[in-house]
């Protein structure tokens, strides 16, 4: 176990820079998720972690010791790939072993720790099988099963679950979580799905175009987002957002958006006619008789929740109720909202006010 | 069984001609085998003679000869090919200056027919003419005559094929390795492998498969050379380089001993799928047979 330390990394490709200066300090123990759109660097980021990309500016220490220059066979690390990266040729058993093998350990100690890393696997009718004859589900589990027998200072994961249907990547999420609190290694885990990230994480890194824009718990992210990307990226639905500007109107400090839709303002310093974007989460939006008049356009019922798409003009604003809702296209919905959970950003810096 | 009888249908051109190029004259060979034929003789009927050529092989000391320097220059030659190769493949992954040249260059004697290799390198090695005897005694002081020295004209000839089929040996190579996932490889090197550990644990069985093709190939093509020998030593000095093909040859050109020379070519043909099926069953079928 180790804390891990990203200070101030940078990586270019030839004359293409992709990291802008990431810090990111790991404690010891910790699950660190890393998450963010689609070539946003996570994957680079970690590759430089397990030794696999170099590292053009900066320095990554792991423990106590500066790893910049160290090959990935010395970081005592483990590391699982979003393919998997199992050795097609060998079998299960082999795969799970080879790490340990490669360390010289004798015989006894392999079959000892490959049975039992199948056993908390569910993997022991499967050791003398070979990759392709396992599903999607049992290959990310012996892929697992080689990072945990190594009992290594941190594990890597790069987006484990992405190639498993969506049932069988809700049981993995738990399960690795689990396996974190029964191991406590240090743990970063790569994803660009943020319900993976808010529910696995002791914390979070938000990332986009090779830059951290927020490190926090979940919750954290999902109180006091720092941006509008933040906001936007935590959170399911995505929060809302509306552009207008602060006014007086009726002797009452409102919002109003470029379409005229007035809607209730927390507590501001700002000055009127300030320039700013609306954030309001869905489930933070109840539906009522005195609250603001939209048009409905679709209304999603899930079951257990409602999911109602309204609009205003060009704005567009969804609401998620508990209560079971049905209302026609086009006719009058009013959305409650409590200027407590509102979050305002500067329209020009996308910056939290 | 709409889509299968149309496979059948467009196969079929392909299936007559197999069948009379292929099938028929290997027939036709075998049935040669089991006489006694030599159609330029005074007395050119064919007399079945049972397994009397057969017979004949066994006691025939040039042939067994021939079989056993045969299996010496494959081994050597395709042991080195192999090798060599596979250096070269590694060589081509990478980027180095005139990489383009130097490839196009390197392929060049593939696409040279073996007769013309044999011819150039006669001229190359002849004493008192050929460029090489000439620079290894001017150098080394060595001197080296194909003609006398049984050692010299056996170790030309490897020279030779190895020079003229490694590229197909590199190019098949480049193709596997090229191929490679690149995942298993880092995920050796954070399994803590050393570079050798991943030669032998990682590339050597996923390239397995492209190697043993690569040697089929190069077994097959080097048990039957005979141009590239005949134009150089013509089989000697003495019976040095003999190969079996080019036992088959004089057996059948200047002998005219067509029966005779079938029943070799039908035994050679038995020993190389008896090659071909050990090598496969110690390199591959244990994999397989897990499938
Ligand atoms: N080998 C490479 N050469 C050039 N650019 C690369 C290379 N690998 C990744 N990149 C670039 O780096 C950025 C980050 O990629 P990556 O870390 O894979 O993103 P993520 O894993 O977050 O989806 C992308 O813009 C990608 O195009
Ligand atoms: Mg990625």
């Amino acid at each position: 176990m180790a804390q891990v330390k990203i200070d101030n990394v940078i990586k270019r490709y030839g004359s293409v820079q992709v990291m802008h200066g990431v810090n990111v300090d790991i404690d010891d123990g910790e699950f660190v998720v890393l998450v963010g759109p689609s070539g946003c660097g996570k994957s680079t980021l970690l590759r430089m972690l397990a030794g696999l990309e170099e590292i053009s500016d900066g320095a990554i220490s792991i423990g106590d010791r500066v790893v910049n220059d160290v090959p990935p066979k010395e970081r005592d690390i483990a590391m699982v790939f979003q393919s998997y990266a199992l050795y097609p040729h060998k079998t299960v058993y082999d795969n799970i072993g080879f790490p340990l093998k490669m360390a010289g350990r004798d015989k006894s100690e392999i079959d000892q720790k490959v049975r039992g890393a199948a056993d908390i696997l569910d993997l022991t009718k499967y050791l003398k099988r070979y990759p392709k004859e396992l599903s999607g589900g049992q290959r990310q589990r012996v892929a697992m099963g080689r990072a945990i027998v190594r009992d290594p200072q941190v594990f890597l994961f790069d987006e484990p679950l992405s190639n498993l249907d969506a049932k069988l990547r809700v049981t993995m999420r738990v399960e690795i979580k689990e396996l974190h609190q029964r191991l406590g290694t240090t743990i970063v885990y790569v994803t660009h799905d943020q319900i993976e990230a808010m529910t696995m994480a002791d914390k979070i890194v938000v990332m986009r175009d090779g830059r951290v824009e927020q490190i926090g718990a979940p919750l954290d992210l999902y109180d006091n987002p720092a941006n509008v990307f933040v906001a936007g990226f935590i959170g399911s639905p995505s929060m809302n957002f509306i552009h207008g500007q602060i006014v007086t109107d009726g002797g009452v400090r409102q919002f109003r958006s470029d379409s005229g839709l007035l809607l209730p303002l927390p507590q501001t310093a700002l000055p009127d006619g300030h320039k700013v974007t609306y954030g309001i989460r869905p489930e933070h939006i109840a539906i009522g008789n005195h609250g603001v008049p939209l048009r409905v356009v679709v209304v999603e019922p899930t079951g257990s929740e409602t999911q109602v798409f309204a609009k205003h003009g060009g704005d567009f604003v969804d609401a998620l109720v508990k209560d079971r809702f049905k209302a026609a296209p086009n006719s009058e919905v009013r959305f409650v909202i409590d200027p407590a959970n509102v979050h305002l950003f500067d329209r020009t810096t996308e910056q939290r006010l | 069984m709409q889509s299968n009888r149309l496979g059948w249908i467009l196969l079929a051109p392909t299936l007559v001609i197999l069948f009379f190029f292929g099938v028929l004259p290997f027939i036709y060979v075998v049935y040669v085998s089991f006489h006694q034929w030599n159609p330029f003789a005074a007395d050119p009927t064919m007399i079945f003679n049972g397994a009397d050529n057969f017979r004949k092989i066994v006691f025939d000391a040039e042939f067994l000869n021939s079989v056993s320097v045969t299996v010496i220059f494959v081994l050597f030659a395709v042991i080195s090919e192999l090798v060599v190769g596979y250096v070269l493949a590694q060589a081509f992954m990478k980027e180095f200056p005139g990489k383009a040249i130097f490839r196009t260059i390197h392929t060049l004697p593939l696409i040279m027919a073996p007769i013309i290799v044999g011819s150039v390198w006669k001229l190359m090695m002849t004493p008192s003419i050929g460029i090489i005897p000439h620079y290894l005694n001017a150098w080394f002081g060595i001197s080296i005559n194909i003609g006398t020295s049984p050692v010299a004209a056996f170790a030309t000839i490897i020279i030779m094929d190895i020079w003229h089929w490694t590229p197909l040996v590199t190019l098949t190579l480049i193709a596997a390795l090229v191929s490679l996932p690149p995942d298993p490889f880092e995920q050796a090197q954070i399994d803590g492998a050393n570079k050798r550990q991943i030669f032998f644990h990682i590339t050597v069985p996923m390239i397995a498969p492209a190697v043993v093709a690569t040697v089929f190939i190069r077994l097959m093509d080097a048990l039957r050379t005979v141009d590239e020998v005949w134009m150089l030593t013509g089989g000697g000095p003495g019976s040095a380089t003999r190969f079996v093909g080019v036992h088959i040859f004089k057996e059948v050109f200047p002998k005219t001993n067509y029966g005779y020379g079938s029943t070799i070519s039908v035994i050679v043909l038995y020993l190389t799928i008896v090659a071909c099926w050990l090598l496969y069953v110690t390199m591959l079928a244990p994999r397989n047979k897990k499938d």
